[in-house]
């Protein structure tokens, strides 16, 4: 059970709510809710803001590619995801990603948020630009994707 | 042939649309297609050093969505996308 999807938010919110929802439907008695926001101070520089932006179609295909090697490097088979995430402008304390997870036990649920998140990370196609109190801006340095 | 490279991340500061377009007399492979940003940016960006680093690291994708390597060959009208290094979530 998956859903994704990429918030433009010139167009649309994300809504934690939708979530919890989506959780309470697939009926497992372990879950978690992950929600990344924007922090106000990143390496001793006063943030105002964050523009995301993403290769749609890669980050969705990403998302999908992660959730279907689950079963093979974790050995949850029986679990339901959740992943949302925003692209254009936030400001401080907004929420830039949810990812929500439910599996049968708990163990598995920590495993699998942690492993979600860091392999987004990794894997898809998402760039941050920060933006300081001193209205300067900059890309923020990432890591380049590994080709197969 | 005409290549058209949508911008991503940090290469959208190559220009204040959201791609390149590029004429190219013959078929190239990713690698000469780097040449080619990489040209453009000494053109117009006078050669600056960080533009020129998120090329030589950037990785590209193909208009169906599947990333490809320098040895991709470029055989006609086509969209390519630059993937710089990434750093979401």
């Amino acid at each position: 059970m998956l859903h994704t999807k990429i918030i433009d938010i010139k167009k649309d919110k994300i809504i934690s709510s939708n979530a919890e929802e989506f959780i309470k439907s697939s009926s497992y008695g372990a879950s978690i809710i992950f929600t990344g926001t924007v922090r106000n101070v990143n390496e001793n520089k006063e943030v105002t803001g964050m523009t995301y932006d993403s290769h749609d179609n890669l980050v969705l295909k990403s998302f999908e590619e992660i959730y279907n090697e689950i079963n093979d490097k974790l050995k949850i088979k029986d679990k339901a995801v959740f992943i949302e995430h925003i692209k254009g402008y936030v400001g401080i304390g907004e929420t830039s990603i949810i990812i929500a997870v439910a599996c049968k036990h708990r163990d598995q649920a920590y495993i699998l948020s942690r492993y979600i998140i860091e392999e987004i990370k990794k894997r898809s196609p998402i760039w941050k630009k920060e933006h300081y109190k001193n209205e300067e801006s900059e890309w923020l340095k990432g890591n380049t994707i590994n080709i197969n | 042939m005409k290549i058209k490279l949508e911008l991503f991340g940090a290469s959208r500061d190559f220009s204040h649309k959201d791609h390149l377009e590029f004429n190219i007399k013959e078929k190239i492979e990713i690698k000469d297609l780097r040449k080619e940003i990489i040209n453009y940016l000494n053109k117009n960006f006078k050669g600056n050093q960080s533009f020129k680093k998120i090329v030589e690291t950037s990785v590209f994708c193909s208009e169906d969505n599947i990333i490809i390597n320098d040895n991709f060959k470029i055989l006609k009208d086509q969209k390519i996308g630059i993937i710089p290094p990434i750093g979401g979530g």
